[in-house]
């Protein structure tokens, strides 16, 4: 079994919930209270089974999956947050160069659901495929 | 020889980058309210002071502001908000 790419995890409809609920749940409308929210997407190396772990409320802009919890049989193979500040007041949707340094040092793709949409960054799939760390590959 | 009264005459005074951080951190504050994840570098270019906040932790999503900030006005010239 190959760790899922991009592609297929934007593809996989808890995925697709996921990235939404994280981006109600940021608050992108509130002025004040807008913050980053997401987590971490797994894959189960028997059953292929994909699921979801949420990460803490975040700040602003800066949002920490560092330290995944560990899924019994399963091993990371995605990150997820959100880009709740607007583009109209200056705000990029886009990857920011530490979104893209990370997901390349935690070896796992990083989704971002943003106004203007879904951006990714980082590798395609897993590094290693699904064998390694149950958290991030090594 | 008297000096002149001329102000376009009068030489501008460059500002130090203690100056332009100032102007870039009082907005960053209003946009990112918590700085306390960043670290900042601060580089004279030919187009002014650049001011970059950079996240101390490589491992940490998200993104910093980055200025560039005219040397002589202090006045910001462009602006970038990372998330």
């Amino acid at each position: 079994m190959n760790a899922p790419t991009i592609a297929e995890l934007l593809a996989n409809p808890i995925v697709q919930q996921a990235l939404e609920q994280a981006w109600v749940d940021s608050l992108p409308q509130d002025v004040a209270g807008r913050h980053e929210e997401g987590g971490l997407v797994y894959v189960d190396t028997t059953t292929g089974v994909i699921s979801i772990q949420r990460a803490p409320v975040a700040g602003r802009a800066v949002f920490d999956v560092s330290a995944p919890p560990i899924v019994a049989g399963s091993v990371v193979v995605a990150t997820f947050h959100t880009h709740p500040n607007p583009i109209a007041e200056g705000w990029e949707p886009g990857p920011s160069t530490s979104d893209t340094l990370s997901a390349d040092l935690l070896g796992v793709p990083c989704l971002i659901r943003a106004e203007d949409g879904i951006h990714t960054t980082g590798p395609d799939l897993r590094r290693g495929g699904l064998t390694g760390n149950p958290g991030f590959p090594a | 020889m008297s000096a002149s009264s001329n102000p376009s005459t009068l030489e501008q005074s460059a500002i130090d980058g203690a100056r332009a951080l100032a102007v870039a951190q009082a907005d960053a504050l209003k946009a990112y309210r918590d700085l306390s994840s960043y670290r900042v570098q601060i580089v004279q270019e030919d187009d002014g002071w650049h001011v970059d906040y950079e996240l101390k932790d490589a491992r940490l999503k998200g993104g910093g502001p980055h200025y560039v900030i005219d040397a002589m006005t202090s006045a910001i010239l462009s602006k970038r908000y990372e998330q």
